[in-house]
């Protein structure tokens, strides 16, 4: 679908949705929803980004020490990207291919690359709070069933001004989360937060997403701050820097030549 | 008084039956402390190897039903690289196998490694695919689901109890199960329906054992690693021979025995070094009911030197001795059969040497030691404390026997 027909009809779907948020939430909102499927795709449009190339910046904070990564990033904001590590020097030369369910990762000091398994996708990255689904893929439009979340968790939410959609994973798919809640601006259909909940429905990592850049009909989230709620002091905060959005990503940026190599 | 040696002509044996049988009742006390020595160490002599026997039995025994099969059939390939890749080519053997005398049940299994994941943790794991209605058949690890059931149909997944606490993943929690598939990674999100308490360290810290389709699909295994045989306990290596005329080149049946890998040097090694300390404990046993009958002729030589006086010649002085340990022993011997069989028997019955092997079984996950070791029972146990008993009655014809036959009447009855 176009990205800007998937917006418009998705804002429709969330004026409806605005209009009749509390009957949605009394009925129980049940089921698939298929205008919550339409703000969904729009959602993760925005969070990818489209097209692009940047440089992200990983703090990872662990009790009593934190860690950084510098890494460059080559996506084509829908299923593809490839990052490459630049700092610090022990990491420098690691990349990650991912290309739909495929996982790709090329150790340097080996000299080679090995692919992983699709579970590998919500696995820590780089030993990060954040996984390489978080970063890339549109997994939460595969491997989940959404609607309109008409738990409590809403009534924290002004639904004049945030969106919640509520993601249950569908039988057999490889996630090991009970539910996934994305709280979304109901006007621009950005994500805001993201909390993933186990399935004793205990929230275990939380996503908060910031400093958006517009451009056009999109918002790219250049900040990003995730917490483990299972583990006192377990964050990561990731920046996103120097993106030139819309920029020429070739399709072989998205190849094992290119995991080992670079393409850019 | 006649000084010279007249040839006296020797006494039969029956009265020498009577005397030795009546001295052995003259001084109960001395007798009743030879039964207790010698029911004593016929006793331990058979629990002893009752131990020793159970517990080899049970390390296999438990491999066989935990971590292998009595039987096993498999690519030579997969034998030397356990990779789903060396799956067996077809399963048109399997027909013919459940006719042959002796299998009584045969269960498809796709052993694959993959990475196990909740929402908390991940980690790599063996996983085993199963039918679960055959597999009841070969393994005792359905039968010991403490909570939840066993599995019934694709998309479930039944754990190890270690494995579980360790991944934080309760009853009908979804956990996720990926795997380098030969078509390509793959990944399964599963249910955890059953949580297995074996015993087996082994089991109860890595089994994950899944569907035998929910395993194809992660696999692209299309037939299996693995067909596991029922059959009779020590009937393994005969069946395994008769199974192998039926199978295709390339394809072997091997009992569990040929499985078991270094646990059957260990478990070689630990019946050797049980001989080794049974010949010790023989020499020490036999000693002590030798002396036990030395300190008694001691004890007798004033008693020795009338029977001398009487007649007796001194070779059937020592033939008198060494009866009387001989009676004893005999008896005493009897009497250790009852009581050490009966102790045997309820080792055999009862697992009271399980809880004894709790900390051997969770240290060395390897062996598949099960938390039930039962005794063995054997007729080859008289045996071996017939030789303790005949050891004894040896060394009391060579020593305390020999000291009464040298008996001087006339020194021995001034003895006090």
């Amino acid at each position: 679908m176009e990205p800007r027909r998937t917006k418009a009809l998705a804002l429709i779907a969330v004026l409806f949705l605005s209009a009749a948020y509390v009957p949605v939430a009394a009925e129980g909102g049940a089921g698939p929803d298929r205008d919550a499927a339409v703000v969904l795709e729009a959602v993760v449009d925005n969070w990818r980004g489209g097209p692009f190339v940047g440089t992200y910046t990983f703090a990872v904070e662990r009790p009593g020490r934190v860690t950084e990564y510098v890494m460059q990033i080559v996506t084509d904001g829908d299923e593809r990207s490839l990052i490459r590590v630049i700092a610090p020097p022990r990491e420098a030369g690691q990349a990650f291919l991912m290309n739909g369910s495929e996982l790709w990762m090329y150790n340097a000091r080996l000299g080679r690359s090995l692919r992983l398994p699709p579970s590998g996708r919500s696995g820590a990255f780089l030993g990060s709070d954040v996984s390489y689904s978080d970063l890339a893929g549109r997994d939460f439009e595969t491997d989940y069933t959404v609607a309109f979340s008409s738990t409590d968790t809403t009534a924290a939410e002004d639904p004049a001004t945030t969106v919640v959609l509520e993601l249950i994973p569908k039988p057999g798919a490889p996630t090991p989360y009970g539910r996934v809640l994305i709280g979304v601006d109901a006007t621009s259909l950005t994500p805001r937060w993201i909390d993933y909940y186990d399935q004793r429905d205990q929230v275990v990592k939380h996503l908060a997403l910031s400093d958006y850049l517009e451009t056009g009909d999109r918002r790219l989230p250049r900040q990003m701050v995730v917490d483990d709620r299972t583990r006192g002091g377990y964050r990561t905060v990731i920046r996103l820097a120097d993106v030139q959005l819309d920029a020429p990503v070739p399709d072989a940026c998205f190849t094992i030549q290119a995991l080992e190599r670079g393409c850019l | 008084m006649t000084t010279g040696t007249a040839p006296v002509a020797p006494a039969p044996a029956a009265p020498l039956l009577r005397l030795a049988w009546r001295n052995l009742w003259r001084h109960r006390q001395r007798t009743l402390l030879l039964l207790v020595v010698v029911t004593y160490v016929t006793f331990l002599t058979i629990v002893y190897w009752s131990f020793v026997d159970g517990y080899g039995d049970s390390v296999v025994e438990s491999y066989a039903r935990y971590i292998a099969a009595p039987v096993r059939i498999a690519a030579d390939g997969w034998y030397q690289d356990p990779d789903p890749e060396n799956q067996l080519g077809d399963l048109a053997f399997v027909e013919a196998l459940l006719r042959l005398p002796g299998v009584r049940a045969a269960s498809l299994r796709i052993h694959f490694p993959a990475l196990l994941q909740s929402a908390y943790v991940t980690e790599g794991v063996e996983v085993v695919g199963v039918d679960p209605a055959t597999e009841p058949q070969v393994s005792r690890i359905p039968a010991k689901v403490a909570e939840g059931r066993w599995l019934e149909g694709p998309g479930e997944v039944v754990l190890g109890e270690d494995i579980a606490r360790r991944i934080d993943a309760r009853l009908g929690e979804r956990v996720v199960v990926s795997a380098g598939s030969l078509a390509g990674p793959q990944a399964r999100g599963l249910r955890v329906v059953g949580i297995a308490r074996t015993g087996v360290a082994a089991v109860d810290q890595a089994a994950v054992v899944v569907h035998l389709e929910d395993a194809r699909t992660l696999t692209g295994v299309p037939t299996a690693t693995t067909v596991d045989l029922d059959v009779a306990r020590g009937t393994e290596e005969g069946t395994a021979k008769r199974v192998q005329a039926l199978l295709p080149a390339g394809v072997t049946a091997r009992a569990v025995w040929d499985m078991v890998g270094p646990i059957k040097a260990d478990v070689e090694a630990n019946r050797a070094f049980a001989y080794i300390l049974a010949l010790i404990v023989y020499v020490f046993a036999a000693v002590a009911v030798a002396s036990t009958i030395f300190v008694s002729v001691m004890e007798r030589t004033r008693e020795l030197g009338v029977i001398s006086a009487l007649g007796v010649p001194p070779g059937r002085l020592g033939a008198l001795v060494t009866l009387e340990a001989f009676l004893a022993c005999s008896l005493g011997w009897l009497g250790g059969l009852i009581i050490g069989y009966s102790v045997a028997r309820l080792l055999a019955a009862y697992n009271i040497l399980g809880p004894l092997f709790g900390a051997v079984s969770a240290g060395m996950p390897a062996a598949g030691l099960s938390e039930e070791v039962y005794g063995a029972v054997r007729a080859a146990y008289a045996g071996y404390s017939g030789m303790v008993v005949a050891a004894a009655v040896v060394f009391a014809a060579l020593v305390p026997g020999r000291r009464a036959a040298r008996l001087r009447p006339a020194s021995a009855m001034r003895a006090e």
